[in-house]
């Protein structure tokens, strides 16, 4: 399948695009400092201004500095706080960036994303709807920490033809099989079910008899995709 | 200084540390009591082990670095996730070597609080960037649905304007066809028409030959003049045929509808089929049983029809019967009577049933049954439907056939043509009759829809007698004339109408169905169209003409030029001319000549009183009919008012002359004198 090339020409020629390892470097910076207008400037005036993709954006400048903010705290270098700090610009961020992206015509399938109960760590999960949406999806993205019985009910009346999970901490995997086991019983095994985030392993997905998603971004439109048997 | 160790529990509440140790691998050697108590886990516990899930790098990190750390007065605190209890439970970890391979360390657990703080701080800004989004969504779902809209509007307008051009191409298509079949009936009908006559020298030469009025014939040549007759007869019959399809395909079959039972026209029927019955083996019944009933309807086409279906059941029956009969039945409401031709003859097989109706079809191998024109069937369907009937088969191969002619038994347009006669009868007040000449019912009907409303009312005439009668009866605001088929009589009508100066000043407007534009101009028509008629221009052509007609003419006799000035300004614009007369001679000299229905006069005038001008009227056939309306700014002297009253319609002051006033009074003096307001009278006049 090939690639979801969504980029839409921007009035910059390319080659004016500032390199996106540069920004993200001090995007970094802005996040470890709690510097919200900075990390603003660089990815709306500086990046989106200049002709970098949103999609870019998202790949090549949120999601690296995202990582280094984890490795950060697991070295000792940013603490819990500065981390949620960090954490929270992004999300602006990326809710600055949604009425911006380019939208691919509606392919008509309708997904549900969400990041299960108890699962706090919804940027993955954001950054995956985003991308479903430009590859013309309809997407409804529920958000972090959505209730089992929320999430159920909203899946039983929605009918999506698919449901996305995203699991970053292992330790919520027993709430995605639960959500996994309630839908399929009110829907039937039609219902295609992706599992995504670093808290996914191919154990749990063939437990919940689901498609494991990528770590990139534009992975996981493939395998919604490859799930959903292709375009219509 | 001595006292017994304080429980665990003593602490509980306000101290937020504990301390453990732990070796190399990170297993726990000691715990004091609070730390059994918060990490829930005894000595020989992996310290890696109490991490939440996927942040057990960072302990091992921890260890690792601390092991290997120099000795520092005050260690970096290491935040880091454990499990306890089922948390997840944040805890800044500082640690020392207190011996090779060992870890002393003191565990706070104030990060946990504040965690907990910012954690549901940022749960509530996740919540909201979800809610942005969803709320960013719903937006871009109203925008896709407002364009779809939009979209969908655009497509039905365009669907619509290609409709409206469908229309119009298939108007088109219409106009081009039916002109290509008025083409062809004309063709068929002057065709038709120019065979008919050297036909009937053919026929009438070869009856003299035969009755040997010149001399005897040899019997050879008594047998090949037999022949000449009978190829001229079937040639006769074929053409009146085509006549009367033609005629009844541009819709000019008259009807002459009259009540007549069921039993008479039996009767009639069968004198006219009992010569068709010619073979022995097969007898022709028409009996009408016990039906019995007055039909209101062309009894001719009836006979037409009828003639055609027996001639056509005789001609494929060899033994057996052929019968006429009648039955009463409705049809909706409708009472209607099935005459019934039966036959015993060869049949005709389903598929073919459809097609006889069609013209010149012949069932194969029927051919040698005898001459037929092919249009027998066909004509007689034609007219079926003419009576606002239906001619109907049935019929089974090898045991005979059913024809069913189904007549309503009052014909409806019988009784529309008598009530539009009885309309006609009436004027309504402010009309102007139209004399419709036109032998078909339809078209009469046709113009009376064009003319409702428009202040002119048909008079209807399907014959030239019946427009003469109607003429002498009362003359018509203008004159309709359809030059019909049989053309001569006609175009002799409109010069009859033309030459007589009576009538020759009524506009007359002349309607055909070929372009005779220049013989009727010729012949003083005053309009001309060909067929079909157009609504606008009937009503134009009407007004245009009937406004410069005779009609309503008003003649004023008045020295002033002003007041006939003003008198001629207020009728402007209405039906009546005005004609102007500066004295009383001249006045009286026009109203002989022209012979208005009006004339208003002066009072005062140079060397002529009113009163000579009445008199000079009055001893005058043609102008003592005609209505005066004395008009006039003197005050009367009762004497003369009183002699006026007497003698003129009405008086009319100057003063308060106003259009409304002048045709309330033209009206009122045509009243009086027995004259429709706005209706010809002048054959008071004469």
């Amino acid at each position: 399948m090939p690639p979801a090339v969504l980029d839409t020409p921007s009035t910059a020629p390319r080659d004016a695009a500032p390199a996106t390892p540069a920004l993200a470097a001090r995007y970094l910076d802005a996040l470890v400092a709690g510097d919200r207008r900075e990390a603003f400037r660089i990815v709306l005036d500086e990046g989106l201004g200049r002709g970098v993709s949103v999609k870019n954006l998202h790949l090549d400048v949120i999601q690296p500095a995202q990582r280094e903010v984890g490795r950060l705290w697991e070295e000792n270098l940013l603490s819990v706080a500065e981390e949620h700090l960090a954490t929270a610009i992004s999300q602006l961020v990326m809710a600055h960036l949604y009425p911006h992206l380019p939208r691919r015509p509606a392919n008509g399938r309708r997904v549900v994303v969400a990041c299960v109960e108890g699962e706090l760590h919804d940027v993955g999960a954001r950054m995956g709807a985003d991308f479903l949406e430009m590859a013309g999806y309809e997407v409804r993205f529920l958000g972090a920490n959505v209730p089992t019985d929320s999430l159920v009910d909203l899946v039983v009346r929605e009918r999506p033809d698919a449901l996305g999970l995203s699991v970053v901490l292992r330790d919520h995997a027993p709430a995605a099989l639960e959500v996994v086991a309630q839908a399929r019983e009110a829907l039937g095994s039609e219902l295609a079910v992706l599992l995504g985030g670093p808290g996914v392993d191919a154990g749990l997905a063939a437990a919940a008899g689901a498609s494991v998603f990528g770590a990139r971004a534009d992975e996981l439109v493939d395998a919604f995709d490859a799930a959903l048997g292709g375009r219509p | 200084m001595s006292a017994a160790a304080p429980p665990a529990s003593a602490f509980e509440g306000t101290s937020r540390e504990i301390a453990f140790t732990c070796d190399e691998q990170g297993a726990l050697t000691w715990l004091d009591a609070r730390a059994e108590a918060v990490l829930g886990a005894a000595v020989g516990t992996r310290l890696v082990e109490l991490a939440a899930r996927g942040t057990e790098a960072k302990v091992e990190r921890f260890l690792r670095e601390r092991l290997a750390a120099d000795d520092a007065p005050r260690p970096e605190p290491w935040e880091v996730v454990l499990r306890l209890s089922g948390q997840t439970t944040v805890l800044a970890l500082r640690a020392r070597r207190y011996a090779p391979g060992g870890l002393a360390v003191t565990a706070s657990l104030v990060p946990a609080d504040y965690a907990e703080a910012v954690g549901q701080v940022s749960g509530h800004l996740s919540e909201m960037a979800t809610l942005h989004r969803e709320a960013e969504r719903q937006e871009r779902e109203l925008r896709r649905r407002h364009e779809e809209l939009l979209r969908l509007q655009a497509e039905r307008e365009e669907s619509f304007r290609a409709v409206l051009t469908l229309h119009r191409e298939i108007g088109e298509k219409d106009d081009s066809l039916r002109r290509a079949g008025e083409v062809k009936s004309r063709l068929v009908a002057n065709v038709s028409h120019e065979f008919r006559t050297p036909l009937n020298s053919i026929l009438g030469l070869t009856r003299l030959l035969l009755d040997r009025t010149d001399g005897d014939l040899t019997p050879e040549q008594e047998t090949q003049l037999g022949f000449v007759r009978q190829s001229a007869e079937a040639l006769y019959a074929l053409v009146n045929d085509l006549l009367d399809l033609s005629k009844m395909e541009a819709g000019k079959v008259g009807l002459r509808v009259e009540p007549v039972s069921v039993a008479a026209l039996f009767a009639s029927l069968r004198g006219m089929l009992r010569p068709l019955a010619n073979k022995p083996d097969v007898e022709l019944v028409v009996d009408p049983g016990t039906v019995d009933a007055t039909l209101d309807t062309d009894t001719g086409k009836i006979g037409q029809i009828l003639r055609n279906l027996v001639a056509n059941a005789l001609k494929f029956t060899d033994r057996g019967e052929v019968r006429v009969s009648a039955e009463l039945g409705t049809r909706g409401k409708e009472p209607v009577v099935r005459f019934l031709v039966k036959d015993t003859g060869v049949g005709i097989a389903p598929d073919d049933q459809p097609r006889v109706f069609e013209e010149f079809f012949q069932v194969e191998g029927h051919a040698e049954r005898g001459p037929g024109t092919g249009l027998g069937l066909s004509l007689a369907r034609h007219l079926a439907e003419r009576l606002g009937g239906a001619l109907e088969l049935a019929s089974t191969l090898g045991e005979g056939s059913t024809f069913t002619l189904e007549v309503p038994v009052h014909h409806p347009e019988a009784r529309e043509l008598d009530s539009l006669r009885e309309r006609s009868r009436v004027l309504a007040p402010g009309n102007k009759a139209v004399l419709v000449v036109e032998d078909d019912r339809q078209t009469l009907f046709l113009y009376e829809k064009y003319l409702t409303g428009s202040g002119f009312q048909v008079v209807p005439a399907r014959t030239l007698d019946e427009a003469r009668a109607a003429m002498e009866h009362a003359p018509p605001a203008a004159i309709v004339l359809d030059i019909m088929l049989d053309g001569e009589a006609s175009w002799s009508f409109l010069r009859d109408l033309k030459m007589d100066p009576r009538t020759r000043d009524i506009p007359t407007l002349v309607v055909t169905v070929t372009n005779r534009e220049d013989h009727a101009r010729a012949l003083g028509a005053d309009e001309f169209w060909l067929k079909p008629i157009e609504k606008e221009w009937l009503l134009a052509k009407l007004r245009q003409l009937a406004r410069r007609g005779p009609v309503d003419t008003v003649l004023v006799i008045d020295d002033d030029e002003v007041s006939r000035y003003l008198l001629a300004k207020s009728l402007e614009g209405t039906t009546y001319r005005v004609l102007e007369a500066s004295d009383g001679a001249e006045g009286v000299r026009l109203a002989r000549e022209l012979a208005p229905q009006v004339i208003f006069l002066d009072f005062v005038m140079p060397n002529t009183s009113a009163f000579d001008v009445l008199d000079d009227l009055k001893r005058d056939p043609v102008t003592r009919g005609i209505p005066v309306i004395i008009h006039t700014s003197k005050n009367l002297a009762s004497d003369e008012r009183s002699r006026l009253e007497r003698e003129a319609s009405a008086i009319l002051s100057k003063q308060s002359l106003s259009r409304e006033i002048a045709i309330a009074r033209i009206r009122e003096a045509l009243d009086k004198h027995g004259l429709r307001g706005g209706e010809q009278g002048k054959e008071n006049a004469g």
